[in-house]
């Protein structure tokens, strides 16, 4: 598998007047591909790369591209009530288009048959406060056969939404694609404008957005490590963590006027208070090494946490697994890691081998100790430097951020400083994917605390 | 288990900001007797994502984090409409959750109310009109109270509800 095929990050396609452009990225390249309108069809990689499963589904519901040799053909966007036939990415669709509902067509769930094998339909609304999606699970009594993610509940056609806007008119949308990966989603549009101006961020720039990209990762993953405990039923781990995760929030907003850091990369700095930040962070370090010696004691948490909803390694690379998800299956991939802000100032990627909800825990405790151990060599660094966008832009872009949910890659088409075509791969649209091989040799009870460990966004998946 | 009570009764109650936990008691004190007087004292919300960014949501749960501690005044987030008062409404109200939204609302026994949480579903936060956007919230459904922000911090949830309830009064 280590020699085998390369990693796919993103597959989609472009509106290009006369034809369509199916443009695929891999970890080692772009291929590009030209599909007529007249007919629009092209090969499969699913049988390959089972994360082209959905990227193709897309393309298809966007575009009306067809895909030869596809194994599942079925609309992934669009609901039993679209529209048939409207295909909204395509340049002739007007964004403001008024949807008629459509005569209802019913979805086909990936269902196992057999003796007393049932299934269990979930959603999209769920119990308790959680963004709305569908689990369809096959049942052999609390025994998960399989579970099928079904999503796009939450698809607002912001990648539609953006076409002609300028990347400054841009940004407070892309702010908000994702609430749990804000600042990074900030942080790889503000690239986009360097790329674009030719330019890069200078290193007190760039230490006061990590030193925000750490702070929304604190915040996350001390969320996870309470709601982990907490579906497992150990509540007492959710007040703790949840209090810490709190903090966090109160500190970005003190620094940014934000309790999320919306809109705070293109803003100016404000004031603040080094020394400050520093004791903050020395005290969240304390936190997390009381919370790990504490939690580590508990064995009927680890009894629920150790060998349940076990990733393979195999299978992390062959989905392209990202983020926590990937490192806890021993997958080392970490965008930071190829930056020289992280590399100069001891990054190193935290990992587990065993791949289950137990590992995906205790890596986030890493990772965040490690947060807390850069943030500190971050402060120093940070200037108060504004960072606004350049005006005009011209050509393709791309650029890479490890947000607390994984690689997040995004892609923009400029023309005469307008966005042309705004492309952008949460890092949960690959790890869903790969969520139903952690399934098989669990019970149903866990579906929740092994959901949870993966710390998925529905929002920025859907778009 | 025992170095977590040891720590419980170190820490106490957590406060920080004096000015803010004076007004968090005030508000919380008026909220309880609202509750007490309109909902004989338990206020259960189903929440309902609508198609949000996800951040609205984080700050209702923040609520029961131990700075809020709001279930300690009688409001629950319940899990099925069915038992529910209020429907909170976050998001955009998206083309494909429009359907779900009204098949929930249908749910909840009368009498019941709802409640837009955020931006969104006003289409005031930054998001512009697409095909796929059905806010504002108010031409599918008879929506009582609005609690702005983007998003609303917390606290600005819990005067929200407040409002809401001296609304009934
Ligand atoms: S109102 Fe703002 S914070 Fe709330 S869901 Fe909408 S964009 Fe997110």
């Amino acid at each position: 598998m280590e020699n085998g095929p390369k990693r796919l990050i993103a597959r989609y396609a472009v509106d290009r007047g006369e034809d369509f452009e199916l443009i695929t990225r891999f970890d080692d390249g772009t291929i590009r591909e030209r599909v007529s309108k007249e007919d629009p069809r092209a090969a499969s990689i699913m049988p390959r790369y089972p994360a082209a499963i959905w990227f193709e589904r897309k393309i298809r519901d966007d575009f009306g591209i067809r895909f030869e040799g596809a194994f599942d053909q079925r609309p992934l966007l669009h609901h039993e009530r679209w529209p048939r036939g409207l295909h909204p990415m395509r340049r002739d669709v007007d964004v403001h288009t008024v949807l008629e509902l459509s005569d209802y067509r019913p979805y086909r769930y990936e269902a196992i048959g057999g003796d007393g094998v049932f299934e269990v339909a979930v959603g999209p609304i769920h119990a308790g406060i959680i963004e709305p999606g569908h689990f369809q699970f096959s049942q052999a009594g609390e025994d998960m056969l399989h579970q099928e993610v079904r999503h796009f509940y939450k698809y607002r056609g912001i990648e539609k939404m953006l076409e002609g806007k300028t990347l400054a008119e841009a940004a407070p949308v892309v702010a908000r694609i994702s609430g749990n990966e804000s600042v990074a989603a900030q942080i790889a549009l503000a690239r986009i404008a360097e790329a674009a101006a030719g330019e890069e961020a200078g290193i007190g720039i760039a230490a006061r957005r990590a030193l925000l990209l750490e702070s929304e990762r604190l915040a996350h993953h001390w969320t996870d490590l309470g709601f982990i405990p907490n579906d497992a039923g150990f509540a007492a781990a959710l007040a703790y963590a949840s209090a810490r995760a709190e903090e966090v929030r109160r500190w970005m907003a003190e620094w940014t006027g934000h309790r999320f850091a919306f809109d705070a990369i293109a803003s100016k700095p404000r004031p603040w208070d080094p020394e400050e930040a520093l004791r903050r962070i020395a005290a969240q370090r304390e936190a997390i090494d009381w919370f790990e010696d504490w939690i580590v004691g508990i064995p009927s948490l680890w009894d629920r946490m150790d060998t349940t909803g076990i990733l393979q390694r195999f299978d992390a690379l062959r989905y392209g697994c990202v983020g926590v998800v990937a490192r806890a299956s021993g997958v080392a991939l970490d965008v930071r890691a190829g930056e020289a802000l992280y590399t100069d100032n001891g990054f190193a990627i935290q990992s587990e081998e065993s791949g289950d909800v137990a590992a995906r825990f205790k890596v986030r405790i890493a990772e965040l100790r490690h947060s807390l151990e850069l943030m500190e060599r971050f402060v120093p660094l940070c200037t108060e430097e504004p960072f606004a966008f350049p005006e005009g832009g011209e050509g393709a872009f791309e650029s890479f951020v490890e947000s607390s949910l994984g690689e997040l890659y995004l892609a923009v088409e400029m023309e005469e400083g307008k966005i042309r075509r705004f492309f952008f791969r949460d890092p949960s649209f690959i790890n869903w994917q790969a969520l139903h091989r952690m399934m098989p040799g669990n019970i149903i009870a866990d579906f929740p605390l092994i959901n949870k460990s993966c710390d998925l966004s529905y929002a920025g998946n859907d778009l | 288990m025992l170095r977590y009570w040891q720590k419980r009764f170190r820490t106490g109650i957590l406060t920080e900001r004096p000015e803010f936990d004076a007004r968090m008691k005030e508000l919380r004190k008026r909220l309880k007797k609202g509750i007490a007087k309109h909902f004989a004292g338990s206020l259960a919300i189903r929440m309902v994502d609508s198609g949000s960014c996800n951040a609205c949501e984080a700050e209702c749960n923040a609520l029961s984090n131990p700075y809020y501690d709001l279930e300690r005044l009688g409001i629950r987030f319940v899990a099925s409409p069915r038992h529910a008062d209020v429907m909170l409404l976050s998001g955009v109200l998206t083309f494909n959750m429009l359907p779900h939204v009204l098949d929930a609302w249908e749910q909840i026994p009368e009498p019941k109310w709802c409640i837009t949480l955020g931006d969104c579903p006003v289409m005031e936060a930054p998001f512009t009109r697409t095909f796929a956007i059905e806010a504002p919230a108010a031409e599918h459904l008879p929506v009582a109270h609005h609690i702005p922000g983007c998003p609303p911090s917390p606290d600005r949830i819990i005067e929200g509800l407040l409002e809401f309830l001296e609304k009934l009064d």
